[in-house]
Order: C-alpha cells, then structure tokens, then sequence
C-alpha cells in the first residue's frame, strides 16, 4: 500500500482506501482500479492523495509504504547498541520473525 | 560550577517566550479555564477567533492518530470530546510545528509516529485517556527542538558528537549539557501547565518505570518510541532502537500476539499520516 499525489496516479493502479471529499462522502470505493475518468474527476474535486495497492511508484523519503524487506535489513544496525544483551537479542529475533513472516505473506499474495 | 552551569542552561533553555509561534491565545484560554464561571463555548469561541490555528487543530484531530469515526467540524466539538489538557497539547504541538521541521529534519514525522504508536498501544492494553497519551507521544522529543531553538550551538555539538562518536542523541545531550530531552521536557510541561499524565509520558519515556504517577503512560510512549524507530518512520536525531524496559511490557500487560496486532495497525497506518503536516 502506498499513499501517492494524484498527479503521479496512472490508470490501472488499484485504490487500496476509498477516497473521500472532505465533508466524509465516499467518492471511489476502495478495491477498483483507476481510470483516466476518474483522474480527472478527483483533480477536479481537489483531491490531493490516493493511497494504492502495491507499490507502484518510487518515492524519495517517508512517504511511502512500510517495506518490509528493508525492515528486515535494518533491524542488525538499529539494534547494533544491544547485541551483548540477551533481552534486546530476544526482542530482534522477535521482530526478525515477524518481518520475514510479512515478507513471505507479500510474496505469497 | 558544573551545576551553575546547567542552571544557566535551564534558564536558556526556558526563555520559550522567544519561541515566535507560540500563540497568545493559550494564556487567555487557560485563564478561563481556571474561572468556574467561564463555559466550553467561551473557550472554544476564543480558540475559534485565531483561524489560522483553529484549522491547525481541527486538522490534527481529524487525523488518524485519534481516530474518531465521523468528522470533528468545530473547536467546541473538539473540545467537549478530548477536553481542555489535549486540545493544550495540540496547540502546543501545531505551534512549535514550523519550528520542529526547520530545525530538526524528520523529527515531527517521528513525533507524529510516536503519538500514533503510543496510542495504539494505549488503545490494545486497556488504557484509559488514549487522546492523552498520543499528547504525550506527540510531545516526547519537544525537549529537543526547544533546545535546539534556544541553544543552536548546543544542538550542533550535540549532532556531531552522535555523528563522530556514534551514540544516540539522549547519550550526546547528556555528555554535552549534562541532562537530556527527557529532563527539558519536564521542565517545558510545568511551563506549559501541561497535566500531570502528559507530563510523566514526556518526562520519563525513557524511563518508564521511574514514573511516579502514571507509569503506564510513560510506558506507552516508551514502546511507542521503540516501535517508530524500528519503522524509522522520521528521524529522532539518531538510528537506533533504544533499550526497551522489560518492566514497561509487564506494567501493560502486554502479550506477543497483541505486539503484532499493533505492529500490523502500525504497518499501514503510516501510510496515512504520511502528509500530515500545517505548512
């Protein structure tokens, strides 16, 4: 899932939230794919973001959605502070399970 | 000379009357507040007479990370529904945002992921006031920023020595000033008259267990911190995990399954936050 501006939503990608104008009405419901009729409307109406299935476009900084291959990748250097330690070890092998187990139902779905 | 020092330093730290965004209109509020005559709506109609700000909080409580159903369209709303301690801590919190991301890259994406943490796992164990505690979460490294405003040759030093000598910002502000953001934020809830659960979540996220009044507040914010560092959603000033205090699980009772419900929630629900900023 990835939450992208409008103007760098393609037809075909798939809308992983409803969209809604501000007052709370649902304009697209979540599941469907985008088309170029729908662009145009949401640009009209002023929407700025669309959160999509997957991860289809390649964005700098915190904006994108939870990687969790690169989570995994990470977890060595963020807990290098507490490798003597038998507890934050247990706490990493926790969340090294969990990543993986993430990783693989991604791959699998 | 060393404590003459860091009295010096507190006083610095302290002169947030320079801070430029720190609205007027707290005072007043909390004036009326004190008056048992004074009502909510006379609350919220002086918050509503600053526009700029009152679209700055109807913003953040709309948000994800206090996760009301419907929409909340008004101060007075948003009063009766969080009260007057976390609508304070949102004002706070939209007013020292221009400063936080000017002076310190990522740190609000950090303090917004934290406030989202922490109350996700204020809501999975059972405690009470979550709106509480995402204030808390929001405000945990306001201690930073505030130094880093007052005293800006501190904050360089302090980012060089994490840099050169690889330790987290909490080490380096200690070694540096010879107290931490943990200590300046007890300091800036008394200033702020912040209540005394918010206090304890931002003074002892550390420490947790050190809590004298609501442990389980500050436990919150804790695994809250610990958690958007593993995601290294935003930036607190270093890339580590910090320790995390075994006592602060046991003091929420939390199981392994309920850890990886809120890690799940976590997992999507940055996605959400991703843009909430008030440029």
């Amino acid at each position: 899932m990835q939450k992208i501006p409008l103007n760098l939503a393609k037809p075909g990608y798939v809308l992983a939230k409803p969209v809604s104008r501000a007052d709370g009405m649902v304009v697209a419901p979540q599941g469907i794919a985008i088309t170029e009729a729908l662009l145009d409307k949401l640009d009209m109406m002023g929407v700025d973001n669309v959160v999509v299935e997957g991860a289809p476009v390649q964005m700098d900084g915190v904006v994108s959605g939870t990687n969790y291959d690169l989570r995994l990748q990470r977890l060595d250097h963020l807990f290098r502070k507490h490798a003597a330690d038998p507890w934050m070890v247990q706490v990493k092998a926790m969340l090294v399970d969990y990543f993986k187990r993430k990783v693989a139902g991604k791959s699998a779905g | 000379m060393a404590d003459d020092l860091k009295l010096e330093r507190k006083d610095q730290i302290l002169a947030v009357k320079d801070l430029p965004t720190l609205p007027k209109v707290l005072d007043e509020v909390s004036r009326l507040v004190k008056d048992p005559d004074s009502s909510t709506e006379q609350i919220a109609k002086l918050i509503a007479m600053d526009q700029v700000l009152s679209a700055k909080v109807l913003k953040m409580v709309n948000s994800p990370i206090y996760g009301f159903p419907g929409r909340i369209s008004s101060i007075h709303h948003a009063l009766v529904l969080l009260g007057f301690n976390v609508l304070r801590g949102v004002i706070v919190s939209t007013s020292v945002f221009d400063i936080m991301s000017k002076n310190m890259v990522g740190l609000w994406e950090h303090s917004v992921g934290c406030a989202l943490a922490s109350s996700a796992v204020a809501r999975q164990c059972g405690v009470k006031d979550v709106e509480d505690v995402s204030v808390a979460g929001l405000l945990h490294d306001l201690g930073k920023v505030v130094t880093a405003v007052q005293l800006p040759e501190i904050k360089a030093s302090v980012e060089s020595l994490v840099k050169e000598n690889d330790l987290t910002y909490l080490e380096a502000e200690r070694q540096i000033m010879g107290f931490g953001h943990d200590r300046v934020n007890a300091w800036l809830a008394d200033y702020w008259k912040l209540p005394p659960n918010i206090k304890e979540g931002m003074s002892r996220h550390h420490k947790p267990q050190l809590a004298d009044l609501y442990p389980q507040v500050a436990a919150c914010v804790h695994l809250g911190d610990f958690m958007v560092r593993v995601f290294e959603y935003g930036s607190g000033g270093d890339d580590n995990v910090p320790y995390l205090e075994p006592e602060a699980l046991k003091s929420l009772k939390i199981k392994p399954d309920v850890l990886e419900t809120i890690l799940d929630q976590l997992c999507e629900q940055f996605v959400e936050i991703a843009d909430l900023s008030f440029v």
